[in-house]
């Protein structure tokens, strides 16, 4: 007896939860849209769950989806990572001269929202000196008339790859994961945006969609990667992937590229032939909040004095 | 089936029917709700923007109400210890409504994580099995199941007991008491497992303290139950509770221990911040003092420290304790206090500064605020239809329709009968009823209607010799006492009390004998179910 009411119980759970999810569908979801495409999103498997069948056909429900947004054509990559590949990143804070190129540049290629606006990479200002690396005393808003400053230095900060990210270990969902390449990456169509994984960041590396994300059709790139750049939605966290749309497919990202002084460094830490190998060997090179043990693959550097 | 259907609705009538007070309490609650509500649909449609929180901040109010109610939650465990371990029959008397009190606030909990979440929709991502829920890597995967779990286990005790009381019988402990006892370690999980959630982030210096824990149960234990001191007076007052003041200040001798730790703990962690005042010490330097110019919280902060300390001496003192004047002061001073310590004042500082040393200034806004109230308001509402059902049956007013009161008189009727006509001769009745070893037989017409009884009795008492002659009809009492068929078994009980007679006659619907039930019937069958 006792048995069956506890039984009951459970089953009320979750048929009630279920119901609450659709009714909240219900409220979310305009007429028009009403149709099977949700629910195919809705019921839509994890990522590392599907086939290679299923994610060619959830790919192609986004394309479409995405080409009625857009009104163009826009193809979404799946891209694995390489095998005897791990990404690293080198930054030259002796070159930098924080002028913000590479966060525009970030914004072009990975799609983020203008409006609200979402950077994934922060430049910090320093003074110099006085202390060296002082997060404490770090300015985000610096604006001046013309960068660099002959009294600071600076310093982009972004996700960290880290070997041990802690976002990882809090989802609760396993909507993020590092993939064989170390890039850490995010199941837009999975995560529940609960946020949990940006209170566990050290590097402030997340964002959040607080509203539906805003960007003209015309400065869509329509090159993207499933785990990347493509559109997302409101309510879903996001970051660098060390542009995997591109570096899977053998090229720089987008900030390297960017980069007018030449302070972006990037390469295969499993290649001792590779750039990264090289600067770790011979500059003196640091990660940020070493101490938390997080094992970043992001290393910055001093190429030269001053 | 049935039974459980009928006891539905006297439950849904129990709730739906009161008096005008009880009407004008639930529609102010619904409206309250209905704003939340209202404010919520605009939060799912425009997203999370309509919160003052940001990256930079990105948890606040909603979150922060979470954390004081799991508090709440857990409490109802320092009423669980004396009641059921240690009998002490006070608090024993009470217990119910301290449970009912967790279930309402796990619910809150639970709606205050739905409201934080950018895609309520997925919430079925963190379930084991239909979703992929990152158990045990996740801590936040760890208070899904401490919390479900501990307002499943809260559910069946509460209900299992008000059932038992509902239809009259004590609950057993035999059944109950492996729950009860798994449900003190796990109050104690719910609250350990939720400051684990934020002690576990070294990316924030101000959680990732071993000392949150602890500070977490000591405050949930005075915050919690001081809620429920002001709550039972309210249900002393507006119902026939009898709820004994030695129970009130039981609780709030507890609370004084509690609030002692709590302050202690509190200064252990002020010492430690202050005095060592490495960099990690710049979110309680803002909580405290402000930092560089932002002070939004720093009022706050010491209207709450202000209150604790007061509300400490208030419950240390046993004459401020046990005036219901002052203790009442203590308890609002003590939720408030906790409120405000625990809410707000621990989840933000958490962000301030941000892990790039940003400072972002964090003030809910009126939808947030709007929503929290109507969470608030529904965790009223589930409380308010809780008791509303659960103190007439803790009265004794309301009983529900148990199989004992389903039995009828057709169910434990004894079915051998004699049945004779008026016309029969009395020795031809003797001799049947010795034959068939009756005391008694029916006497019924033409169409088997029952008319009369004879008992051995009626026949005895004719002088030997002169029965030879006399009929049925001239010696039989009519008319005799019988009962319907589907008469219930409490009122055949009754009957049999009242009227002095051995047994009944059982008619069925065309008033014709079917059987018979005694005294003895009954108490057999009431014994049958008592064993079951």
């Amino acid at each position: 007896m006792e048995h069956d009411e506890k039984e009951n119980k459970n089953l009320t759970r979750r048929t009630l939860l279920k119901g609450a999810a659709l009714g909240l569908a219900g409220i979310t979801l305009p007429l028009d849209r009403a149709n099977a495409s949700f629910w195919e999103a809705f019921f839509q498997k994890h990522f590392r769950e599907m086939n290679e069948s299923e994610i060619k056909k959830v790919i192609g429900r986004l394309e479409k989806e995405y080409a009625e947004k857009y009104k163009k054509a826009i193809t979404v990559g799946n891209e694995k990572p390489l095998p005897g590949v791990s990404f690293g990143y080198g930054l030259d804070l002796s070159r930098c001269i924080g002028c913000r190129r590479c966060v525009y540049g970030c914004v072009d290629e990975n799609n983020q929202s203008l409006d609200p606006q979402i950077h994934w990479i922060t430049v910090l200002r320093f003074k110099k000196g006085e202390k060296w690396v002082d997060l404490e005393n770090a300015e985000k808003y610096y604006n001046p008339e013309t960068v660099p400053q002959e009294e600071y230095f600076y310093m982009p900060v972004q996700c960290q790859q880290c070997e041990n990210p802690p976002c990882v270990r809090s989802c609760p969902t396993q909507a993020t994961w590092k993939d064989p390449d170390g890039i850490v990456v995010i199941d837009y169509n999975w995560c529940i945006g609960c946020r949990y994984c940006m209170a566990a960041c050290p590097y402030g590396a997340r964002r959040f969609n607080w509203a539906a994300p805003n960007r003209p059709s015309e400065k869509i790139n329509p090159n993207t990667h499933y785990l990347g750049n493509r559109p997302r939605y409101k309510g879903v966290v996001e970051k660098c992937t060390f542009c995997v749309q591109r570096t899977r497919n053998g090229r720089y990202p987008a900030c390297v590229e960017a980069c007018p002084v030449g302070a972006r460094k990037f390469g295969n830490l499993l290649d001792p032939e590779s750039e990264m190998r090289y600067l770790i060997k011979h500059k003196r090179v640091f990660r940020l909040k070493e101490d938390l043990n997080t094992n970043p693959k992001f290393y910055y550097f001093f190429a030269y004095g001053n | 089936m049935t039974q459980i259907i009928r006891n539905f609705f006297i439950a849904l009538r129990q709730i739906a029917v009161g008096d005008k007070k009880y009407y004008a309490w639930v529609a102010f609650l619904s409206f309250l709700i209905l704003l939340g509500a209202s404010a919520y649909i605009g939060q799912l449609n425009r997203g999370l923007i309509i919160t003052a929180m940001r990256d930079q901040v990105s948890w606040g109010f909603y979150i922060s109400n979470f954390t004081f109610l799991v508090g709440v939650a857990a409490a109802a465990v320092l009423l669980v210890i004396p009641a059921y371990i240690y009998n002490f029959k006070p608090i024993k008397e009470i217990v119910l409504f301290g449970e009912l009190l967790a279930i309402s606030a796990i619910t809150m909990c639970i709606l205050f994580i739905m409201v934080d979440m950018g895609q309520p929709m997925r919430v079925w991502h963190i379930l084991p099995f239909i979703g992929s829920m990152n158990f045990p890597a996740s801590l936040l995967a760890w208070d899904v199941v401490v919390l479900n779990g501990y307002l499943a286990i809260n559910s069946i005790i509460a209900f299992y007991v008000l059932y038992r009381l509902s239809i009259g019988k004590e609950y057993k402990m035999s059944v109950i008491g492996p729950l009860i006892i798994l449900s003190i370690p796990w109050a104690v999980s719910i609250h350990t497992v939720t400051a684990f959630l934020y002690n576990g982030l070294p990316a924030r210096p101000f959680w990732n303290a071993s000392i949150l824990a602890p500070r977490f149960l000591a405050s949930a234990f005075c915050s919690g139950p001081a809620l429920m001191i002001v709550l039972f007076q309210i249900i002393r007052k507006l119902s026939e509770v009898e709820i004994e003041n030695k129970a009130i200040l039981k609780i709030a001798e507890l609370i004084a221990y509690a609030m002692g730790i709590n302050l202690f703990l509190l200064g252990a962690e002020i010492f430690k911040e202050f005095y060592s005042g490495s960099i990690h010490s710049e979110p309680i330097k803002y909580l405290y003092f402000g930092l560089h110019g932002h002070n939004k919280l720093v009022p706050w902060t010491w209207f709450a420290t202000i209150l604790n300390i007061s509300a400490f001496f208030l419950f240390l003192f046993p004459k401020t304790r046990e005036n219901i004047t002052t203790l009442n002061m203590a308890c609002a001073f003590v939720i408030t206090g906790v409120y405000i310590e625990k809410g707000m004042g621990l989840i933000i500082p958490g962000f301030i500064p941000d892990t790039l040393g940003e400072i972002y200034e964090y003030t809910p806004t009126m939808q947030e605020i709007i929503i929290t109230i109507g969470i608030w308001a529904t965790g009223a509402l589930l409380y308010t239809f809780l008791l509303k059902l659960a103190i007439p049956v803790y009265t004794g007013k309301l009983r529900f329709f148990s199989k004992a009161q389903m039995v009828t008189a057709s169910d434990i009727m004894s079915r051998r009968i004699v049945s004779v006509s008026p016309d029969t001769f009395a020795d031809e009745v003797a001799q049947l009823l010795v034959s068939k070893h009756m005391g008694e037989a029916a006497v019924v017409d033409q169409s088997g209607r029952l008319v009369g009884t004879v008992t051995e009795a009626d026949i005895i008492s004719l002088e030997v010799g002169q029965a030879a002659g006399k009929k049925v009809s001239d010696i039989m009492s009519s008319p005799a006492a019988s009962i319907a068929e589907d008469m219930k078994i409490q009122e055949l009980g009754k009957i049999l009390a009242d009227r002095k007679v051995p047994s009944l006659f059982v008619l069925n619907k065309d008033s014709q004998p079917i059987g018979t039930v005694s005294s003895s019937d009954v108490l057999k069958a009431l014994e049958n179910i008592r064993k079951e």
